[in-house]
């Protein structure tokens, strides 16, 4: 029944209860790897605020009415507004708001900070990869409070919703946890593959690297710096300059898009010292996970080398193999199917 | 109105409703000929349909549920359950996994499902302590009561789930093999003489089951016995047998071999034909045949077979776009397990199932008639399940005449009318058969090419050209009138003709899709056949001159 759980508490047996992001930030911050302060809100939190403030009965009512069938799309567009405006609309129950912001307060405390900015980031029990919000750059408790009901809400945008109706699953609820994190002012972010996700060779590491928030590389707007790194040695065997037209910066709130200088375009936005402790974290939780990792970092500018370099999120790789023959027949046979 | 079938209510068809929920009724010709008896549809047939369901179900065909089922004058009329499109969507993810394991390793799975059957049956027979076919009379009233309902309600289930499961699975895979066959290579795999070639070479249960009778008949030379062997009347070669030492201790032999292979019947489910272990002098003229062949054909002509379809595999996947190659070898080689099934499974399917009926029914039979229950032992035909329950226990003391009085009657009138092809809109057969590829995978009408100039177009159906004697047969008990070197022209062919294939040069048949007994067999030997020429039986008389080839699908009368 707990709400809010600081990650540092959490370990990768809490995916049900705080989702997967903030369990394996808690697994990482147990095995004593870096990771950004902060706090997760169960997803219990979520079934809570949607039960008490009835967001989650009115929600009901208005499904009640409506036939939604996965190919009418244009219903589900008008039906995701209505309900995102329900559940932003509703106050948080005051002991629920009370035990967020006494957990936020606490992380001012601890950092020594004031409105302390942080994100605030979905985390489903199950992987919903690009598919609920994520809010950087949230300042203060009147900004926090309404970023976690943002992201509470976008269990109901219009992706959400065709998907779990196409799935055949509950309309009126997809309860998740929220992770609430320190932001991390990042010079430079990206990815981290322990195994070439490409051609699934395991001798080789792979980071993709901007500057700026993770968000440009994750998206694929800009194209990132590329290092490709021998396992074994840590050593760069592979580097090719991105074109990095862009990247994100931070604005007073929030981020936004900048254009990318000339200089820093022609120059690697992570040094090969860098890469390597990076590669070696990634064997860190490659081993304890016992299978290839996928991971997002950022590089803080306020801190030194090796403490500068922060994980953001882990999880298993899904390392890119050729269509099994046996899938495309399946495929080629659903196609045909009746015809 | 509802139309009686037997007082069997499940199947009786109404005829406002079932056209207005189904479209369209098809006759199934193919098992429905001649009119079926009631036992046939109340045992056999009743698990068929049960079994189509389930294996829909089970596997989550997207387009149908299976097949419902009407008896129209006692003739089966069928008819797909067809999903919505919402279902459709629905069930495709489940279909996806559960068709998998079937395109990974066909093989496994009927392994699998083989070895469950031959327990089911072995236990059935071992733990009542049978053997033979006169071990039943052993049984008491309610042992035999126990067998029956046992085989009634386990084994027939079980076996009709197995059958459909895989059935669904071969033709779904079959026929997307020639789906994109046709879109590779731009003609119709039935009439593509490559396509023959890439399935024949695997050795079936039906195969194994003539060799053995092929190596009895060469011990039968050996012992100096074509003597008995020569005259055409089956019973008198057994009487001939019997009269002699080493005839006796042949005999042993190939009773032992019936123990083990015998348990067949010539119609599956029917229980009206007797089965060979039943009566031994059935196969007797199988192997008469087959003293006329010095080596097993099979085995002469498997190497070549084998090599022939090795070279084409070759061949033809040089000409498969790289983008495909390897999906196509995938579903090549499931088409090819599932054509190679196709005839493995009468064997454990159909066959045996049937005999084990047969051998209860019959029994059933002769004690009531015995107790004075019903006239004459064959007419346990015109019974339902339960009125075999009914009376088995108090033997003697319930009168079922009444029940077949009115059930042969009716039987009897309806095997003199010929069925009505459907009933409801024909416009819609097309669709009801493109929601369940079973129904058309099984079904080959003639590829008419006028260009040929031909006297009767089929299916190109085993490669080959052939010119010779013609000889119509049109049942199994006619096989031994069959020479070396002619043509065999029948309606179509069982397992129960595999002798001839020793024997004949070619073969014409009227029915068979690409599945079928005779395409399958045809390629399994080696033989040019020309499938579903529809009126081959008709057109073509005993003696006359013709030309088969098998190549292009076509026949040509000369003479």
């Amino acid at each position: 029944m707990k709400w809010v759980v600081w990650i540092e508490k959490l370990g990768q047996e809490h995916k049900e209860l705080v989702g997967k992001k903030c369990a394996h930030l808690g697994e990482m911050a147990q095995m004593g790897l870096r990771v950004p302060s902060g706090f997760a809100l169960s997803v219990n939190a979520y079934k809570d605020f949607m039960r008490l403030s009835g967001a989650g009965e009115e929600i009901e009512k208005h499904l009640a009415g409506i036939d939604l069938r996965p190919e009418n799309l244009g219903a589900f567009k008008d039906v995701s507004r209505v309900l995102r405006g329900i559940v932003e609309s509703k106050k948080i129950p005051d002991e629920l708001e009370d035990s967020i912001l006494s957990h936020y307060r606490e992380l001012n405390e601890r950092l020594g900070m004031r409105d302390v900015a942080v994100s605030v980031r979905s985390a489903g029990a199950v992987s919903h990869p690009g598919q609920y919000e994520t809010c950087l750059n949230v300042k203060g408790e009147t900004d926090l409070l309404e970023k976690v009901k943002k992201v509470w809400s976008s269990t109901f945008n219009l992706v959400s919703l065709t998907s779990r109706s196409r799935h055949g699953l509950p309309l009126e609820s997809d309860p998740i946890g929220v992770a609430v994190l320190k932001m991390v002012r990042a010079k430079a972010a990206g990815v981290l593959f322990t195994v070439d996700p490409n051609s699934g060779n395991a001798s080789r590491m792979i980071i993709e690297a901007n500057w700026g928030l993770g968000e440009s590389v994750v998206s694929g707007n800009a194209r990132p710096d590329l290092l490709v790194l021998d396992k074994a040695t840590l050593k760069p065997v592979e580097k090719t300059l991105g074109t990095k037209e862009s990247y994100i910066g931070f604005d007073a709130l929030g981020t936004k898009e900048v254009e990318t200088p000339e200089n820093m375009r022609r120059q690697f936005c992570i040094s090969d010292e860098e890469a390597a402790e990076l590669g070696r974290l990634g064997k860190v939780l490659e081993e304890h996970f016992n299978v290839p990792q996928d991971c997002e970092w950022a590089i803080d500018q306020d801190l030194v080398f090796p403490m500068s370099i922060l994980l953001l999120q882990t999880r298993a790789e899904v390392v890119a193999k050729q269509k099994d023959p046996v899938d495309k027949v399946l495929d080629m046979m659903l196609s045909r199917m009746g015809t | 109105m509802l139309h009686p079938a037997y007082d069997l209510s499940f199947y009786e068809f109404d005829d406002e409703k079932d056209p207005q929920s189904y479209g369209v009724l098809l006759c199934d010709v193919v098992h429905g000929k001649p009119a079926m008896k009631p036992l046939y549809i109340g045992i056999g047939w009743y698990w068929y349909y049960s079994g189509f369901r389930y294996g829909s179900e089970t596997l989550f065909l997207p387009t149908t549920r299976g097949w419902d089922s009407r008896f129209i004058q006692g003739y089966p009329y069928i008819t797909a359950i067809r999903t919505t499109e919402e279902e459709r969507r629905e069930r495709e993810p489940y279909f996806r996994q559960k068709i998998k394991p079937f395109l990974q390793d066909f093989d496994a799975v009927w392994d699998g499902y083989k070895k469950e059957l031959i327990e089911l049956y072995t236990e059935a027979k071992e733990s009542r302590g049978l053997k033979d076919w006169g071990d039943i009379k052993r049984l008491t009233n309610i042992e035999l009561l126990s067998f029956f309902l046992d085989f009634t309600y386990t084994i027939n289930r079980k076996e009709g789930e197995i059958h459909m499961i895989m059935m669904m699975a071969s033709y779904y895979i079959n026929g997307l093999f020639q789906l994109m066959w046709k879109d590779l290579f731009g003609r119709d795999a039935p009439i593509d003489p490559d396509f023959g070639k890439l399935m024949s070479g695997f050795e079936n249960q039906d195969v194994k089951v003539m060799r053995e009778l092929w190596r009895l008949s060469r011990k039968a030379v050996s012992m100096g016995l074509e003597e008995a062997f020569s005259g055409s009347d089956r019973e008198e070669i057994l009487r001939l047998l019997n009269e002699n030492e080493r005839g006796k201790e042949w005999l042993e032999e190939y009773h032992a071999f019936l123990t083990r292979h015998g348990w067949r019947c010539e119609r599956m489910h029917a229980y009206d034909t007797p089965a060979w272990i039943e009566r031994p002098s059935l196969a007797l003229n199988r192997v008469k045949m087959l003293m006329k062949d010095e080596e097993f054909t099979f085995d002469t002509e498997r190497g070549r077979i084998i090599l022939e379809r090795e070279q084409t595999e070759k061949s033809v996947l040089e000409k498969v776009p790289a983008e495909v190659k390897d999906s196509f070898e995938v579903l090549m080689k499931a088409a090819q397990r599932s054509g190679y099934w196709s005839e493995d499974h009468t064997y454990f399917c159909d066959f045996y199932v049937g005999a084990l009926g047969r051998w209860i029914v019959t029994e059933f039979g002769r004690r009531f008639a015995q107790a004075g229950c019903i006239d004459s032992a064959e007419d346990i035909h015109f019974l339902h399940p339960d009125e075999i329950r009914k009376a088995a226990i108090p033997m003697g003391k319930v009168d079922l005449r009444p029940y077949v009085q009115r059930r042969k009657e009716a039987w009897e009138a309806n095997s003199k009318i010929e069925p009505v092809p459907f009933y409801g809109d024909i416009s819609q057969a097309q669709d009801v058969l493109k929601s369940d590829p079973t129904l058309s995978v099984s079904t080959q009408v003639p590829i008419v090419r006028e260009e040929l100039k031909a006297d009767l177009y089929g299916a190109a159906a085993a490669p080959g050209v052939y010119e010779g004697r013609a000889r119509v047969i049109m049942s199994a008990d006619q096989l031994p009138e069959v020479e070396p070197g002619e043509i065999l022209v029948a309606p179509g062919t069982s397992a129960a003709w595999t002798a001839a294939f020793s024997v004949i040069k070619g073969l014409v048949t009227d029915g068979g899709g690409a599945l079928s007994h005779p395409v399958i067999m045809a390629r399994e030997y080696g033989i040019p056949c020309v499938a579903g020429c529809v009126e081959g039986s008709q057109k073509i008389r005993t003696g006359m001159t013709i030309r088969i080839d098998g190549d292009l699908g076509v026949v040509y009368i000369k003479a």
